[in-house]
């Protein structure tokens, strides 16, 4: 059933051909995608790209709802880079 | 390049109805959805082979199929962007979307437009509900679908309303019942006190008939249905997650769950979208974007757009009407809403409001003397977030509410829509390229 992988931060993780990057992370257990914005972490919540709360990078590209890209295979997957106006908070 | 006439926005029941009716007028339709494939969320497509294991309506199912075999019968006169997400429209008409496949902003400068965007779930705050493990119960039941599989670990489905219903009861038909399915609303109690509404819901024999079916898969499956019961909060569990909740008669209990499905109702998804008044340029909005009635409805509202298009465009096309469908979908919304009312805020200080930035009801409260919706989000970056409200506008409201600053959650958007309403990324703006005619004409 399952025949390709991507990487979530560098550890391997599989998906069927046709499925989101959504779908396979949480087939993995991985719901905590991580740091983000406000305090909050990275998770899938609505499934239909309007929350933008799974933004991921797909090898280091601009953000992408998780919950809406087909995975694909040998890509390199994290989650989307904090804007930068969340840098600047922490920074002031 | 993009030959249309008409741009259709969203490949859910709705857009895909109105395409395939402007085509049959002799119109030429681009169709972008943000999706790889057509269906939107009620139809999300199984990726595995053969038919899916998840139980879906099978009166949906069978319209959905025709539609799509019209759809593969077009010919060139549709135009099909998938992975195409739809940004906003430029001050000359241009509509922009961000085409993903090919890596760059593309636009269309289309003779009218139908919006078919769908709905968008509506969930309460509560102390907790933005941790990694709660999602929207929409959002749990598009993945059982695309995937055919329960989510691994024990599972709590709350809310209100036939949707989350509708889930539980196929998670049962999958082999993983949740522990429980939590209505907040007491919709027998509530039927019975409003005879009206309940005579309206048996109108609806298709929706009565669905509902007993997974009341019965529930049953069978012993899944326990508790009525006016709700979330009070969730905390992050060694394992999981504690979810406390609380019933009408004031007794607590707490589940150990992986996953927290919530839902408290739909909203249409009007967020940025080009108003249906724009001059010169006809605008429809089509489906649950434009007033939420469910899919089979949705069918029926697009092929009304369509031929509203038309008749702008001065299309020769058949006449239909469409309003006493609509109007018993229309009906059977308020039966459920009379029977599941939409419940009051009631929201503690430390409970985050905005999803997107973390702000929680007591940066609200330091707001004082924000007088307007506008100075609240400009100054308090309510409804500022990359969801631009759609998930907090409600909540933001009532509280605003309490402070005695009335308006409705549309007016935190301000009255120009802010585009690009998706990320989009520089290098595919930069890629950008305007030659693309639209229009044949």
């Amino acid at each position: 059933m399952i025949d390709d992988t991507f990487f979530w931060l560098g550890h391997p993780v599989d998906f069927r051909p046709g499925e989101t990057f959504a779908a396979a992370l949480r087939r993995a257990g991985l719901d905590d995608l991580g740091p983000a914005m406000g305090q909050l972490r990275g998770r899938y919540f609505c499934g239909i790209g309007a929350c933008q709360a799974c933004l991921v990078s797909v090898n280091g590209a601009a953000p992408v709802e998780a919950c809406l890209t087909p995975a694909r295979a040998g890509v390199q997957v994290t989650l989307a880079a904090l804007p930068a106006c969340e840098v600047h908070r922490v920074a002031s | 390049m993009l030959q249309a006439d008409v741009l259709v926005v969203g490949g859910g029941p709705a857009g895909v109805a109105a395409a395939v009716d402007l085509i049959a007028t002799g119109l030429r339709v681009l169709l972008i959805e943000q999706r790889d494939r057509l269906g939107g969320a009620i139809h999300r497509a199984y990726v595995g082979t053969g038919p899916c294991p998840v139980r879906r309506n099978a009166h949906h199912e069978r319209r959905w199929q025709a539609l799509l075999d019209q759809v593969n019968q077009a010919g060139e006169r549709l135009t099909l962007q998938l992975q195409s997400v739809f940004l906003g429209v430029e001050g000359d008409g241009r509509y922009l979307f961000d085409d993903r496949l090919a890596a760059r902003v593309r636009s269309v400068r289309p003779r009218a437009v139908v919006m078919a965007v769908g709905g968008v779930e509506r969930v309460l705050p509560v102390p907790g509900w933005e941790l990694p493990g709660v999602a929207t119960v929409g959002g749990m039941q598009v993945q059982l679908k695309e995937t055919g599989e329960a989510p691994k670990g024990p599972i709590l489905v709350a809310g209100s309303g036939p949707l989350p219903l509708a889930y539980a009861a196929q998670l049962a038909a999958a082999g993983q019942p949740p522990l429980a399915l939590l209505e907040r609303g007491t919709p027998f109690g509530a039927a019975l006190k409003q005879p009206a509404a309940l005579l309206n819901g048996l109108r609806s024999w298709p929706a009565l008939t669905e509902a007993l079916g997974y009341a019965r898969q529930l049953w069978r499956a012993r899944v326990p249905y508790r009525t006016g019961c709700r979330v009070t909060a969730i905390e992050a569990a060694p394992d999981g997650l504690r979810v406390s909740t609380v019933d009408g008669r004031g007794q607590t209990r707490v589940y150990e769950v992986a996953h927290l499905a919530l839902h408290d109702g739909l909203d249409a998804n009007q967020t940025g979208l080009p108003p249906q008044t724009a001059a010169g340029l006809p605008v429809a909005w089509a489906g649950d974007c434009r007033e939420v009635l469910g899919a089979e409805a949705a069918v029926q509202d697009g092929r009304q757009a369509a031929q509203q298009i038309a008749k702008a465009l001065q299309q020769p096309c058949p006449e239909a009407r469409f309003d006493d469908r609509l109007q018993s979908a229309r009906r059977l919304q308020a039966a459920l809403r009379a029977m599941c009312p939409a419940p009051t805020l009631d929201i503690a200080p430390d409970t985050v409001v905005c999803r997107c930035e973390g702000l929680r009801a007591s940066g609200f409260a330091a707001l004082q003397g924000a007088g307007s919706a506008h100075e609240i989000r400009v100054v308090g970056r309510f409804a500022m977030g990359a969801c631009q409200g759609r998930f907090c506008a409600r909540a933001t409201q009532q509280l605003a509410a309490h402070t005695r600053v009335t308006f409705e959650p549309r007016d935190l958007h301000g009255s120009v829509p802010r585009w690009p309403l998706r990320p989009v990324s520089v290098a595919a703006l930069a890629a950008y390229a305007d030659n693309e005619p639209i229009s044949s004409r």
